[in-house]
């Protein structure tokens, strides 16, 4: 041992070997806290679903056309019919998120061409970050943005063409999540076009195909695998995001898939139903928890298959 | 630096399960009060050696449910109701081991229907909110058919060919509870078989069904025209802001805060004025109160305190302060019987 | 184009086509670009050009004439006597000399709604801060009504009717009259850095909403830093291979990805509802936080872990340390730049984070800046919900002014992620 420190070596074996178990020990006790939290969080969401099925049959939950939650909140109150069908909280999430996706799945992989391909080293240096930003602001601003200044253009917007957008539209709300993960989906693209071998994109220059006719029918098809589980994952992002929605987004649950309409989602709902009344064990109270675990079901599947899409994927050049 | 991290969440997760002592004032409840009693709570707090209250908005069911949970400081002190409290909430509380609860009563608020200023005012009448928003409505004597209105036209041939479209509060909110109670309730009474129902009428040959009634008359539409916009009242001013085509119905001390930007229709020839509102002329308005556990009294610093500078006259007199932020206070009688709650700490008695 | 195939076109109309092509669609990438900076530009420019109207506030000045009678008599006054003094008293009695016109009771009322109800706390402060003041005339700036702020920055017309102004035409007359004698005036507004919440925009801060992110996001990194370091060392260079460990990994990836509000669902659920702790409190906003951020840490940790060449570790074990001084000695602090940076980005995004603390009711009017972790709190970006949900006009620039307070920190936590990458980035 040539090591002058006798502290940081330890001479005798056996307490070495002891001390090294424990410390092992603590470090797969540390790792464990995430499979504690993910079964903390299925066994609560699951726990008070049941409660809620008890009272809601499962079917009616999710294959319900009919959501209207709010009214029986107590005895002697009188409402409307009181369903909970989830389908058109998920047509409303789903119409949002496909407005957020039309905007940043083409643009996102767009600038991820553009800063990959285009444009100068130096500029890369710049933009990269500062397109970044947008995914680091938090999401209660852009609520406010879409509240204060999207809404009221796209509706001044619509008129002057003629067409009447309510001021709680889809289009506002998604076209602002849209630009939220903009960066999302240029950094993941980005990685799978930079993951793509440059023999293939030499290979098709060489051949005498312009810059874009190689990105077009070479990089981005042997990239794509890569970008669709970048979209899903900005997919799953969109679905789950809270504030813009509740802010921006309306509380009917309407049935339709016009993006000028008012919708709501399954988040906006979780929210108004927990910090609104609650009554004690009240399907209403419970079927929050319900929402949650539907929404926790898709983003998870969401989620397994694009992680398993990257992986395959970069297992595919590497 | 690990174990010494390591050491301190274990102190934090060890410090909670001390059950610690409260100094400061909880309050729950009703999201229509909130605005009143977080002006008291500062002022409370600023003038008094006690500490602020802590004021959360979880809607006025929401609140008895916190309120009644228990005794102790995990539980709140204090909850706003912008309704009054329901037997089957005290019978919860009793069983809760609350049985000593104290009601006072803040002062009142109108709902208002109001539209943006660049477009024209409306003039309404409860029958016309009925027969705009309810889900069914009347198709002839005894009969009933899905509300066929889809222009305020449609439904008062003197009013403006606009679509219908209201914002207004979801059924979490005490202001729903109240506007249909006031104002859909209000004009579905009109008619006159309706109204039978309620009681039963032999003459009429209608048979009392008090939960059909309350169906018919209570029940909004739910085809789009009326819009569940959040207890956000201020989105949606912006809201009605950015769509002048638009009606909201929100609390009267919204509608004061923002006069430049939107008007309030008049009811039934009466404008959404505080002098309308506290005669009672404009019709559309409700109570608002505060519960308090007396079991805590005594306990949590300031309580006593607390409601005595609620029910001041500075406070929630005709001049008072509460005045500003759109509260209309009672009249002389009420707060004088007021007065003597809060310094009797009588117990509440449903009728 | 889409039917382009590797056929080398030999007309050279054909190649004019394809350079158009090309030029086109480099600039659809360009503008997609711009797109994102556009947004951006305005977004900022909208935040800051509304928000910058809160850094000032108008104030009325007084030349207060502090009374010995005011606070008890001759004897020197005593603490209590001090704290309870009727300083509203002294302001309308000091405004009421200014305006010696004004006799009714109705237009004294009016007069004294000129200045904020807050006017009155602002000089028990400045007594109880220096008493020796008392027996002496004093020129203090008070703060304004929202109702003249809002006048006085040109938010509400002068011109306007009376309903709009907030104000009769007698109180513009006292306004323009005071201003004209330089007694009212925009100054730079302490108070929004300093005080709590409050339902009068003009006294209304970010101080208690800024405390209590700060709890939270201390009690996050407490809890989030070691925990997440650890599995990521022990992912990185412990773990056997075996299931156990690709179903910790599985995990961990999918708990990157879930949305914020399942963990809000979880501390409501778990922290409120079965262990019992306190509503509201920054101690649970923290936790749930930090079940967020682990697996960032984790992720960003075994990134930077796998960064440190395994010739570093292999000569550590060839020297006799064991495998874990090997790590713990040699890997980690080469790894730890990475690690922090990977923390400080997950930090910034549990400090702009909204939904889950909806959840655990951290929702609450806060005026007291919260003294401990137990106490009831909301934090910053819970305040900026808050604001854009009050009626008066003045909190909408104070809304603005919230955000920016935000974004700066946000900003300012990732920007010291980015050097700190950039001064301690090796290249192996």
């Amino acid at each position: 041992m040539f090591e002058p420190d006798q502290k940081k070596v330890e001479l005798v074996p056996q307490t070495r070997n002891w001390r090294e178990r424990a410390i092992m020990l603590t470090l797969l006790g540390a790792s464990s806290v995430a499979v504690l939290t993910t079964v903390g969080i299925v066994a609560s969401l699951i726990f008070e679903s049941i409660q809620f099925f008890r009272i809601v049959p499962f079917t009616d939950f999710v294959f319900g056309l009919h959501w209207s939650p709010q009214m029986a909140i107590r005895e002697d109150q009188v409402g409307s019919s009181g369903a909970f069908g989830a389908i058109p909280l998920l047509v409303g999430t789903l119409l949002i998120s496909a407005v957020a996706l039309t905007i940043s799945a083409p643009v996102g992989l767009m600038s991820a061409i553009y800063l990959g391909e285009y444009a100068s080293p130096k500029m890369r240096s710049i933009i990269k970050p500062t397109l970044e930003v947008l995914a680091g602001i938090p999401t209660v601003v852009y609520g406010f943005f879409a509240v204060v200044v999207v809404a009221p253009l796209l509706r001044q917007g619509g008129e002057s063409i003629g067409l009447s957008v309510s001021s709680e539209s889809a289009l506002a709300a998604g076209f602002v999540m849209g630009i939220m993960t903009i960066p999302f989906v240029s950094s993941i693209s980005d990685d799978a076009i930079s993951a793509v071998p440059a023999s293939l994109k030499e290979a098709a220059l060489g051949l005498g195909s312009t810059r874009s006719e190689a990105i077009k029918n070479v990089i981005v098809p042997a990239a794509l695998p890569g970008i669709a589980g970048g979209i899903l994952l900005a997919a799953s992002r969109v679905i789950g995001e809270t504030m813009i929605v509740v802010m921006a987004a309306g509380l009917t649950a309407k049935l339709t898939l016009n993006p000028l309409d008012a919708v709501t989602t399954v988040t906006v709902q979780i929210v108004t139903l927990l910090t609104g009344d609650q009554e004690f064990d009240s399907p209403k109270t419970l079927s929050a928890f319900a929402l949650g675990l539907l929404l926790f079901t898709i983003t998870l599947a969401l989620n397994v298959t694009a992680i398993k899409i990257v992986k395959a994927y970069r297992e595919q050049y590497d | 630096m690990f174990k010494k991290s390591l050491f301190f969440a274990v102190a934090l997760v060890s410090m909670t399960g001390v059950a610690e002592a409260r100094d400061q004032i909880k309050i729950v409840g009703s999201s229509t009060v909130y605005p009143f009693s977080t002006v008291v709570a500062e002022q409370f707090g600023k003038t008094t050696s006690f500490k602020t209250p802590v004021v959360e908005s979880t809607g006025s069911g929401g609140g008895l449910k916190l309120f009644c949970a228990g005794i102790g400081v995990k539980h709140p002190d204090i909850t706003n109701a912008s309704r009054r409290i329901k037997k089957k909430e005290v019978e919860r509380c009793e069983k809760n081991g609350i049985t000593d609860i104290v009601e006072v009563k803040v002062g009142y608020d109108g709902i208002v229907v109001a539209n943006s200023k660049k477009s024209e005012m409306f003039k309404l009448t409860r029958k016309d909110l009925f027969l705009a928003l309810a889900k069914d409505i009347p198709a002839g004597e005894g009969k009933l058919q899905p509300n066929p209105h889809k222009t305020w036209k449609d439904v008062n041939s003197s009013l403006p060919a606009v679509k219908i479209e209201v914002l207004g509060p979801p059924p979490t909110s005490g202001t729903r509870d109240a506007f249909a109670e006031l104002a859909l309730e209000g004009g579905c009474k009109k008619f006159k078989w309706i109204k039978a129902m309620k009681k039963g009428d032999k003459a009429l040959g209608i048979k009392k069904d008090k939960k059909a009634y309350k169906r018919l008359c209570h029940t909004v539409r739910e085809d789009g025209a009326y819009i569940e916009a959040g207890e956000n009242d201020n989105m949606i001013i912006s809201k009605l802001e950015a769509n002048p085509k638009a009606l909201g119905i929100f609390g009267y001390s919204f509608l004061d805060q923002n006069a430049d930007k939107v008007q309030g229709s008049t009811i039934g020839g009466n404008a959404p004025t505080f002098e309308n509102i506290a005669d009672g002329s404009y019709p559309v308005s409700r109570p608002l109160y505060f519960y308090v556990k007396k079991a805590h009294i005594g306990v949590i610093p300031g309580i006593e305190e607390y409601m005595q500078e609620f029910a001041a006259e500075k406070t929630s007199g005709p001049d008072g302060y509460l005045g500003d932020k759109g509260l209309i206070s009672m009249g002389d009688v009420e707060r004088a019987r007021r007065k003597e709650i809060v310094m009797n700490l009588g117990n509440l008695k449903l009728n | 184009m889409t039917e382009m195939t590797f056929q080398m076109p030999d007309l050279p109309k054909g190649l004019a086509k394809r350079h158009k092509a090309e030029k086109r669609f480099r600039l659809m990438a360009l503008a997609s670009v711009l797109l994102g900076l556009i947004f951006l530009a305005v977004l900022f420019i909208n935040v800051l050009t509304s928000g910058a109207d809160a850094i000032r506030q108008s104030k009325v000045r007084l030349d207060i004439n502090l009374q010995i009678n005011d606070f008890g008599g001759s004897k020197g006054p005593d603490i209590q006597q001090l704290k309870n003094a009727n300083y509203q008293g002294i302001i309308k009695r000091t405004i009421y000399k200014n305006f010696p016109e004004v006799k009714s009771r109705r237009d004294k009322r009016g007069l004294y709604r000129l200045v904020s109800s807050g006017a009155a706390y602002e000089l028990r402060e400045f007594v109880l801060d220096d008493p020796s003041k008392i027996g002496t005339s004093i020129s203090i700036w008070l703060p304004a009504s929202d109702d003249v702020d809002m006048i006085m920055k040109g938010k509400v017309s002068r011109t306007a009717s009376s309903d709009v102004r907030r104000l009769s035409d007698q109180q513009m007359e006292w306004l323009e009259k005071l201003e004209a004698e330089g007694n009212l005036e925009t100054k730079f507004n302490w108070t929004l850095f300093s005080s709590g919440d409050s339902r009068e925009p003009e006294l209304a801060g970010v101080a208690a909403a800024m405390v209590g992110s700060l709890y939270s996001i201390i009690v996050c990194l407490i809890i989030s830093f070691p925990l997440g370091v650890m599995a990521a060392l022990y992912l990185e260079s412990f773990a056997p291979k075996n299931r156990f460990t690709s179903f910790i990994e599985v995990n961990i990836n999918n708990l990157a990805a879930v949305p914020s509000i399942v963990f809000g669902l979880l501390g409501l659920a778990v922290f409120l509802n079965f262990f019992e702790l306190p509503r509201s409190a920054p101690l649970v906003g923290g936790m749930v936080l930090s079940l967020m951020t682990m697996p960032t840490i984790i992720i960003a940790g075994r990134v930077a872990i796998q960064g440190v060449p395994p010739s570093i570790k292999e000569a550590a074990l060839a020297e006799g340390a064991s495998p874990v001084q090997a790590v713990f000695h040699h890997v980690l602090p080469l790894a730890m730049p990475g690690v922090l940076t990977g923390t400080i980005i997950g930090t910034a995004r549990a400090l702009g984070e909204t939904a889950p603390l909806l959840m655990i009711g951290m929702v609450a009017f806060v005026v007291d800046v919260p003294k401990s972790i137990l106490d009831p709190a909301t934090a910053l970006p819970v305040q900026v919900y808050l604001w854009s949900d009050m009626p008066e006009k003045g909190f909408a620039e104070r809304t603005s002014a919230a955000i920016l307070v935000l974004l700066a920190f946000v900003g300012l936590m990732n920007l010291t992620a980015v050097l700190l990458r950039k001064k301690f980035e090796i290249r192996w």
